[in-house]
C-alpha cells in the first residue's frame, strides 16, 4: 500500500465550549476517492475547513506526505496542494470561463497585460481533460450549467497544483443528469492516479459509485471507516444514519 | 468526451449578431440619434467650429468623472463624493496659487499647487476606500457623508483664509507655465488648422476662428484610454471585474479585493482632481459650489453607458458614448435657444430609466436569467 498523501490524526476543533470535532482520523491516498459521509452537523464542514486552512485545529496533527504541517491561512493549505471546491464554487457569473479559471492567478506579459490567447487555450484544454469540451472559453460562466461550473472549479484547482481535491457536496443542488456528469468528472480525476479526492456527500448511491474508502462522521466523531469492499450496504446505511441501528429507528418511528 | 455541453447548444453567431449583442450598442445608437437630431435642430450650429469645441469641453468634463465612477461601479461601489471632491480640489489649488503653499512652504507654482492638491485628494480617496472596506458599510452612505463633509470643508476653508467663497482674477498661468497650459490650454490645434486650410473654421472677418480644443479633451481621452486598456487587457482589470461580480469568490481565489476597492476610490478622487485642475487653469477662477451634483451626473452617465448598478459588468467605450450623449443634450440649449434648458433633466431622467432596464436585460441574459 502506498503512503497516504494527507493524514489527519486526532483532530480536535473547539469553538468556545462547543466541540465541533472530537478527535477525527483520516487518511487519503493518491488516485483514490475518499468519501466523507455524515448527517448535517456531523462535523464534515468543520473538518474540510480545517484542512483548507480556514480554521486552525485546537488539537491534533495534519501530515502531508508524512511531514507535519500547520496551516495559518487558506493560502498555506493551497500551497501545500490542498484544493477545495466549495459548494458556491467561488465563481463569478458575469466573467468569462477563462477569466474565472485564472482569477487571481492570471498569466501576465510585460506591463501586466494578460496573455489572453494562451489563457483561453489552457482553460479549454484543462477542462477537456476532465470531460467537457467548452468550445468558447470567452463565454460568460452564467451560460454554463451547474455541472459545468463544477467542472470548471475542479479543473482550476487541479491546474493550480491541487494534490488533494476536496469536493464539498458537489452533487447536491444538481439535476440527475448533471450529477452523473460530476461523478464522471470525479472518476476521470481519479484515473490520473496522482490526485487524492475527498468527496463529501449525503448520497449513499453516489459514494458507492465512485468511492474507494469511506469515513463516517457523527457528532464530531469518526463512527466508522473502511474500504468499499469492507463496508456492506446494511452497515453503510447504519453509519449514514449516524450510527443508530436501523431496527431502533424503525421501532422509534413505529411508536409515533 | 464532450458530454453535458451546454455551450454547444448556444447558437453560433455571425459577426453582425455579435456586434448587436455588445453592451455598448444601446448607448451607441442613442448617441447617433442625438447627434443627428441635434445637428438638424440647431441648423448645424452645434457642430460648427466653435460648437464642436464647446460641446467637446462639456463632454470631456462629464467623461473624465464618469470614467472614474464607472470603473468603481464595476468593482461594486459608488462614490457620491466626486462633486464635492471637485469643489475641494479646485479650492485647494486656487487658494495655494493665491495665498501660497500650506505650512509656509512658500509661493506655489501651478505644478506644486497641483501636486499638493493631488496628494490631499488621493489621501482622501484612500481614507474613503479604507472606511468602506474596513467598516463593511455601504459606500453609498460613507461617500454621502464625505459629500457633505468635503463641501463643508471647502466653504469653511474659503471663508477662513480667503474671506470669500470665490477666487477670481488669478493671473493667467497658461501664458508662462507649460504645466498650466497642459491642463487649461488648447490641444489638437492641428485639427482646427487643417479645417481652416480646407476652407472652413472662418470667423466673420475671414480669419481662422477656433485655435484648438480645451485641454480636458486630451485628458479625457487619456483617462478613458488607460481605463479601457486596464479593464480589458490587464490583471488589475480582471481583479476589478471579479471584485464587483462576487467579492467572496474573488477573495477565495486570492484577489486582493480591499486593495482593488481602495485603489479605485483613489482613482475617482484623481478624476475629480483632473476635472478641477482643468477648470482652474482654464478659467483662472474657482468657486466653493464647483462640481455640485457632478457625482450624480457621473453615475447617470456610467449607467447610460451600460455599467451595471450591481457591479461586475460595464464598458469604458459605452461610458464614452454615454458622456457624448449627455454632454450634447446638456449643451443643446445654447444652440437651440427656443427650448427650455430644463428639458435636459427630463431627457436625462428618461434615458437613465431606459438604460437601467436595458442593463438589467443584459445582466439576465449573461447570468442565464437569474
Amino acid at each position: 500500500m502506498a503512503d497516504p498523501y494527507l493524514r489527519v490524526e486526532g483532530l480536535v476543533k473547539r469553538f468556545g465550549p462547543f466541540t465541533a470535532l472530537g478527535g477525527v482520523d483520516l487518511e487519503v491516498f493518491p488516485g483514490e476517492v475518499h468519501c466523507l459521509l455524515g448527517d448535517n452537523g456531523a462535523g464534515k464542514s468543520t473538518l474540510i475547513k480545517t484542512l483548507a486552512g480556514v480554521h486552525e485545529p485546537t488539537e491534533g496533527k495534519i501530515y502531508i506526505e508524512g511531514k507535519s504541517v500547520e496551516f495559518r491561512s487558506p493560502r498555506d493549505a493551497s500551497d501545500a496542494g490542498i484544493g477545495t471546491v466549495y459548494q458556491d464554487l467561488a465563481i463569478n457569473q458575469l466573467l468569462s470561463v477563462t477569466r474565472n479559471f485564472f482569477m487571481g492567478r492570471e498569466l501576465k506579459g510585460p506591463l501586466g497585460t494578460l496573455r489572453m490567447d494562451e489563457m483561453n487555450k489552457i482553460a479549454h484544454d484543462e477542462m477537456l481533460k476532465i470531460g467537457i469540451d467548452f468550445s468558447d472559453p470567452t463565454q460568460a460562466v452564467g451560460t454554463m450549467s451547474g455541472g459545468q461550473r463544477q467542472t470548471l472549479a475542479i479543473a482550476r484547482a487541479i491546474y493550480f497544483g491541487a494534490k488533494v481535491l476536496i469536493l464539498d457536496e458537489p452533487t447536491s443542488a444538481l439535476g440527475q443528469k448533471q450529477q452523473m456528469g460530476v461523478l464522471k468528472t470525479i472518476k476521470k480525476v481519479r484515473a490520473r492516479g496522482d490526485i487524492a479526492i475527498i468527496f463529501i456527500t449525503h448520497n449513499e448511491i453516489h459514494s458507492r459509485l465512485v468511492g474507494d474508502r469511506f469515513t463516517f462522521l457523527a457528532l464530531g466523531q469518526t463512527i466508522g471507516a473502511g474500504t468499499n469492499a469492507e463496508i456492506g450496504d446494511e452497515e453503510m446505511r447504519r453509519l449514514m444514519s449516524g450510527g443508530a441501528e436501523m431496527g431502533d429507528l424503525e421501532q422509534e418511528l413505529a411508536a409515533i | 468526451m464532450a458530454d453535458t455541453n451546454e455551450a454547444g447548444r448556444l447558437k453560433q453567431e455571425t459577426a453582425v449578431e455579435k456586434l448587436l449583442r455588445r453592451p455598448e450598442i444601446g448607448s451607441f445608437v442613442v448617441m447617433l440619434v442625438i447627434i443627428v437630431a441635434l445637428a438638424i435642430a440647431s441648423d448645424g450650429k452645434s457642430f460648427n467650429a466653435l460648437g464642436l469645441k464647446n460641446n467637446i469641453a462639456i463632454i470631456a468634463q462629464y467623461g473624465i468623472i464618469a470614467t472614474g465612477a464607472a470603473v468603481l461601479m464595476i468593482a461594486g461601489e459608488f462614490d457620491l463624493s466626486i462633486g464635492s471632491m471637485i469643489g475641494f480640489a479646485g479650492m485647494a489649488m486656487s487658494m495655494m496659487l493665491k495665498w501660497g503653499l500650506p505650512f509656509g512652504m512658500g509661493d506655489a507654482t501651478p505644478i506644486t499647487a497641483f501636486i499638493v492638491t493631488l496628494a490631499m485628494t488621493l489621501a482622501l480617496g484612500w481614507l474613503i476606500g479604507t472606511v468602506v472596506v474596513r467598516s463593511g458599510l455601504s459606500s453609498f452612505i460613507v461617500t454621502l457623508a464625505f459629500l457633505f463633509f468635503l463641501r463643508g470643508v471647502t466653504e469653511v476653508s474659503f471663508r477662513l483664509i480667503n474671506k470669500s467663497t470665490q477666487i477670481s482674477g488669478l493671473p493667467d498661468y497658461k501664458e508662462e507655465s507649460w504645466f498650466a497650459n497642459l491642463l487649461g490650454g488648447d490641444v489638437f490645434g492641428w485639427f482646427y488648422d487643417l479645417w481652416f486650410m480646407l476652407g472652413g473654421n472662418l470667423n466673420r472677418r475671414g480669419e481662422q476662428w477656433v485655435e484648438g480644443f480645451d485641454a480636458r479633451f486630451l485628458w479625457w481621452l487619456v483617462i478613458a484610454g488607460v481605463a479601457y486598456f486596464v479593464l480589458s487587457r490587464t490583471q488589475i482589470g480582471n481583479w476589478i471585474y471579479a471584485t464587483g461580480d462576487n467579492k467572496e469568490a474573488a477573495r477565495a481565489n486570492g484577489v486582493p479585493v480591499n486593495r482593488v476597492k481602495i485603489g479605485l476610490f483613489m482613482f475617482t478622487a484623481f478624476c475629480a482632481t483632473m476635472f478641477a485642475a482643468c477648470q482652474v487653469f482654464d478659467t483662472n477662477t474657482s468657486d466653493a459650489a464647483k462640481g455640485n451634483l457632478m457625482e450624480l451626473f457621473a453615475i447617470a452617465i456610467a449607467v447610460v453607458g451600460g455599467t451595471l448598478m450591481t457591479g461586475g459588468f460595464g464598458s469604458v467605450i459605452g461610458v464614452v458614448f454615454g458622456a457624448i450623449t449627455v454632454g450634447l443634450v446638456a449643451n443643446a440649449v445654447f444652440f437651440i435657444p427656443a427650448i427650455d434648458g430644463a428639458w435636459f433633466r427630463v431627457f436625462l431622467g428618461g434615458i437613465l430609466l431606459a438604460a437601467v432596464f436595458a442593463n438589467e436585460r443584459i445582466r439576465k441574459r449573461i447570468t442565464g436569467g437569474i
